[in-house]
C-alpha cells in the first residue's frame, strides 16, 4: 500500500533523529523531494534549537511551595488541643472579628508548627530540608542572649552530624557540604560562647565535640581515599577544639603563652586567634 | 537558604516513573520531590512556548507542580498526558485571568533572559521565531509540535498522551510544519 505524505514525513523525521542527513533521506523519496526538503530543514532547525531550562532558583521556589503543600496534606494532630480550644477560647470565638483574627493566628501557628515538625527529620535532597534550615534560621534570629545563640549553634551542628550519618547510611556517600556545615556551626557555637559561660554548657560543648569526633572516626573506613583526607582533617579540628574546651573547663584557657589573651589591637574572632577558625581553613 | 539540587535534569525510565508515581499517590514526600524534579523542566519547556514573560513561565510551572501534588491521588491513565493537560489548563486559566491574549513579540521581555538567541550559534531558527510561529497554529497543532520537537517524544507517545490515533497526530504534525514553514518564510 502506498504511503501518504503525512506518514512519509513522519518516517523521514524518525530517520533524521537516527542521524540520517536530509539529502540521504530525500534520495529515498525522489518524487516528494521538493515538498519534503523545506519541511525537513525546518524540522532539523527545531531539533537543533537549545532547550529552554529553568533556573535553579525557580525550581527551589517551586519545591518550597510543594513542601508547604505536603505539610498541609499531612496535618499534624495535637492530642488534647481540640478540647482545650473549646474550653478556653469558646467565649472569645463568639465575637466574629476577634474569632477571625484568632483563627488566622492559630492557623498560622499550626501551619508553622506542622511544617517544622514534618521537616525535622529531613536530610539534604528531601523536599522539606530547606524548610528545616529556614526554621533553624528563624529560631536563631529569635534568640537574644549569646549563650542561647551558642546553644542553638551547637544544636544545629549536632543536627548536621546526624544528617551526615543518615546520608552516609542511605547513599554510602560523604556529603562534604554537610561536614563543612557541621564544623562551621560548632565553630560558631564556640565563638558565641561568652567568657563567663556555665560549666554545664562547656560540658555539653565537649560532649558534642567528642560525639562528632567519634562519628567521624566511625565512618572513616567507609569513605574513599580523597574523602579520607577530609575526614582526617576534620578529626584534627575536633582534637584541637577538644583541647581548647577542656582548657576552658579548667579555667586556664588564656594562661598558656600560645593561648594568651590578645592585645586590644589583635581583638578578633576567638577561633581565628586559636588557629582552628576561618584563619585556619580546615579544608586546606 | 540552600537547596540541594541535582545538577542534571532528572530522567526516569517508565518502570521507575510508575514506582515513583505509586509512592507519590501515597503522598510520600521523597517521591513527590522526585516527581516534581522530573516534571518541572518538562512543564517549563512546554509553558515556555505558550507564554511570553519568563517570570510568568516560572510562576505557571510552579502552579502546575502544585496542582500535580494536590491531585496526584486521583490521577489515572497516562501520567505524561495528564501533566501536560494540567499545564494546558493552567495556561488557559492564565490567559483567561489576564483577559487579553498577549501577542507574542520576539523582542518583548527578553526570551533571551533564559537562553541566548541562537542566531549567534549559526542556527537557522531561534526560540523567539519559533515562539512567534507557534502562536499562529491551532492549539492541537502547537501541542504536537512542542511535544515532538521541544520535548522530544515519538509520534506513538504523543498519540497516547493526547488520546488520538497515530494517523491523527501525523496529520496534525504535517499541517503544523507546513504552516510554520510558510509563516517563517513570510517573516524572512
Amino acid at each position: 500500500m502506498e504511503k501518504d505524505l503525512e506518514t512519509i514525513l513522519d518516517d523521514c523525521i524518525d530517520e533524521l533523529r537516527k542521524g540520517g542527513s536530509v539529502e540521504s533521506i530525500l534520495a529515498k523519496y525522489p518524487e516528494y523531494k521538493s515538498e519534503l526538503k523545506p519541511l525537513l530543514e525546518l524540522v532539523q532547525a527545531m531539533e537543533q534549537l537549545p532547550k529552554p531550562e529553568p533556573s535553579a532558583d525557580a525550581v527551589s521556589a517551586a519545591l518550597v511551595g510543594i513542601g508547604e503543600e505536603i505539610a498541609l496534606l499531612h496535618p499534624v494532630e495535637f492530642p488534647g488541643l481540640k478540647k482545650k480550644r473549646r474550653s478556653i477560647f469558646g467565649k472569645l470565638f463568639q465575637q466574629p472579628r476577634l474569632a477571625w483574627t484568632l483563627s488566622a493566628a492559630l492557623a498560622l501557628v499550626l501551619m508553622f508548627v506542622g511544617i517544622s515538625t514534618v521537616s525535622a527529620n529531613s536530610v539534604p535532597g528531601d523536599i522539606l530540608y530547606p524548610l528545616k534550615l529556614v526554621t533553624e534560621k528563624v529560631s536563631f534570629l529569635l534568640a537574644f542572649s549569646s549563650e542561647r545563640k551558642a546553644e542553638l549553634r551547637l544544636t544545629f551542628s549536632e543536627q548536621r552530624t546526624k544528617e551526615i550519618r543518615q546520608v552516609l547510611q542511605q547513599s554510602d556517600k560523604l556529603d562534604e557540604r554537610l561536614l563543612n556545615a557541621m564544623l562551621k556551626e560548632a565553630q560558631s557555637a564556640l565563638e558565641e560562647t561568652p567568657n563567663d559561660t556555665s560549666a554545664i554548657f562547656l560540658a555539653k560543648l565537649n560532649a558534642v565535640n567528642t560525639y562528632q569526633k567519634d562519628v567521624l572516626e566511625s565512618f572513616r573506613p567507609r569513605v574513599d581515599s580523597a574523602n579520607e583526607k577530609i575526614v582526617n582533617r576534620a578529626i584534627r579540628v575536633c582534637d584541637m577544639r577538644g583541647r581548647w574546651i577542656r582548657g576552658m573547663m579548667r579555667g586556664n584557657w588564656d594562661e598558656t603563652p600560645e593561648r594568651r589573651s590578645p592585645a586590644p589591637h589583635q581583638e578578633g574572632r576567638r577561633s581565628e586567634r586559636r588557629g582552628w577558625g576561618p584563619g585556619c581553613d580546615w579544608m586546606r | 537558604m540552600r537547596l540541594y539540587m541535582r545538577e542534571k535534569v532528572l530522567e526516569l525510565a517508565e518502570e521507575e516513573l510508575q514506582a515513583v508515581l505509586e509512592q507519590a499517590r501515597r503522598l510520600e514526600p521523597k517521591a513527590i520531590a522526585k516527581l516534581s524534579e522530573y516534571c518541572y523542566p518538562k512543564v517549563f519547556r512546554y509553558i515556555f512556548y505558550h507564554v511570553n514573560n519568563p517570570a510568568d513561565v516560572e510562576d505557571l510551572t510552579g502552579e502546575v507542580c502544585l496542582r500535580m501534588v494536590q491531585s496526584i491521588q486521583q490521577q489515572k491513565g497516562s501520567f505524561k498526558g495528564w501533566i501536560y493537560r494540567v499545564a494546558s489548563n493552567v495556561v488557559t486559566d492564565f490567559y483567561r485571568r489576564s483577559a487579553v491574549r498577549q501577542v507574542v513579540d520576539p523582542a518583548a521581555d527578553s526570551v533571551e533572559d533564559i537562553v541566548d538567541d541562537t542566531d549567534e550559534t549559526g542556527h537557522l531558527l531561534n526560540q523567539a521565531q519559533l515562539k512567534e510561529g507557534l502562536s499562529h497554529l491551532t492549539d492541537e497543532q502547537r501541542e504536537v509540535i512542542i511535544l515532538k520537537f521541544i520535548e522530544g517524544y515519538e509520534t506513538e507517545e504523543i498519540a497516547h498522551m493526547l488520546e488520538k490515533s497515530n494517523e491523527a497526530v501525523r496529520a496534525l504534525q504535517f499541517r503544523a510544519i507546513t504552516t510554520l514553514k510558510k509563516i517563517l518564510q513570510t517573516e524572512k
